[in-house]
């Protein structure tokens, strides 16, 4: 008996610790998480005080953080209601970004490859997005093309959205408590 | 039943310093960790520009598409390094992470304030022992202290749209990562 719960004892050890870490570094950047939205972010991440979750993570997957200094990148995968960004349907975004020098916006899957499509197209900068008159964007995200700024999802599933500011003032990233008004994310249709 | 409640209790506890032991390695044994990746396009101390964006997308993941991108690994052995980037129209960063991808400094075209960024990359000693007249002497001389001594330096340039590109890729390709002597 004695053995038995012995190998019981290192069998439960090996489960939770690896299941821990697993489950730890596949979603997100650990503990540092600030959100808005649908959105979410890392700052601190991009820093030298990055905590050891951000760190584990990153090496996982082999990324290297956008640098605090550089800039900040917010990352969605579902829309506000909490559903996930589906390619078959209309997605849009609209409202105002945050203040930045530069802003681009990419679309992924939730592996950061990016969405093959026959546009080419994978995603906006501020300077090419066709902004409206009152200073807002509108970009529609949906597997047909349409006018306007549109971004083509090949009709996959799992997406993941990526706005990256850069050049952000310094408060937007050390405001941890009340993350910026990001734009919104909603589902307008799907077949 | 009592028997199995004390190695259930030890499994949790051993589960957890798994855990812990697990997240504080994995930088340094991920095995395709962001220096493992770029280490197969690209050279020591000097400059490769990816021109493909999906050989970037391969090999940096969740990197920024809207970017022109080259890449520097550094080995400070030899001595430091000079890295020199010419600034594009819109925006120009260079960042440095260590070889187990921790960012220790960042810097972009306006913060740097000239149309050549240039920057002498050091450890702690070369630093230490620089001259220090020349420190004097070359006071807007940019220089940055790794904390290690390999590392990434990511030269980036965005590209407003797609017609700008070549000329952006231009400036990123002009971009040097040189070992002084």
């Amino acid at each position: 008996m004695r053995p038995l719960l012995f190998i019981l004892t290192l069998v439960i050890g090996a489960v939770v610790g690896l299941g821990l870490t697993w489950f730890a570094t596949a979603n997100g950047y650990g503990p540092g998480l600030v959100r808005a939205g649908a959105w979410k972010a890392w700052p601190k991440a991009g820093t030298e005080e990055a905590d050891p979750y951000a760190r584990a993570a990153l090496a996982r997957a082999g990324e290297l953080p956008l640098e605090l200094a550089d800039g900040l990148a917010f990352v969605a995968v579902t829309d506000d209601a909490g559903r996930p960004l589906d390619g078959r349907c209309d997605i849009r975004l609209s409202g105002t970004v945050p203040q930045a020098r530069f802003w681009t916006l990419t679309l992924t899957d939730r592996d950061g490859n990016l969405v093959d499509n026959a546009a080419d197209r994978h995603g906006f900068t501020s300077t090419e997005v066709v902004w409206n008159r009152d200073g807002m964007v509108d970009v529609v995200l949906g597997p047909r093309a349409r006018a306007g700024n549109w971004l083509p999802t090949g009709a996959r599933d799992r997406l993941a959205l990526t706005l990256r500011l850069y050049d952000a003032p310094v408060g937007l990233a050390s405001r941890t408590s009340d993350a910026p008004e990001m734009p919104k994310l909603i589902t307008e249709r799907c077949p | 039943m009592k028997r199995v409640v004390i190695p259930i209790l030890a499994g949790l506890v051993l589960g957890t310093l798994v855990h812990l032991v697990g997240v504080l390695m994995m930088p340094y044994v991920a095995e395709q960790d962001a220096y493992a990746r770029l280490s197969g396009v690209s050279q020591v101390n000097a400059a490769t520009l990816i021109e493909d964006p999906r050989t970037l997308a391969t090999v940096l993941p969740a990197s920024d598409p809207a970017f022109v991108t080259a890449v520097c690994l550094y080995d400070l052995a030899e001595g430091p390094l000079k890295v020199k980037v010419p600034t594009t129209e819109d925006y120009t960063s260079i960042s440095f992470y260590t070889r187990y991808g921790l960012p220790f400094y960042a810097i972009n075209d306006r913060s740097a304030g000239r149309t050549v960024i240039e920057l002498d990359l050091m450890n702690a000693r070369q630093k230490a022992a620089m001259p220090e007249d020349e420190e004097v002497t070359v006071a807007d001389r940019l220089v940055v202290e790794s904390p290690a001594e390999e590392g990434i330096v990511l030269i980036r340039a965005m590209a407003r749209e797609r017609g700008a590109r070549d000329e952006v890729k231009a400036a990123v390709a002009a971009a040097s990562c040189t070992p002084v002597p």
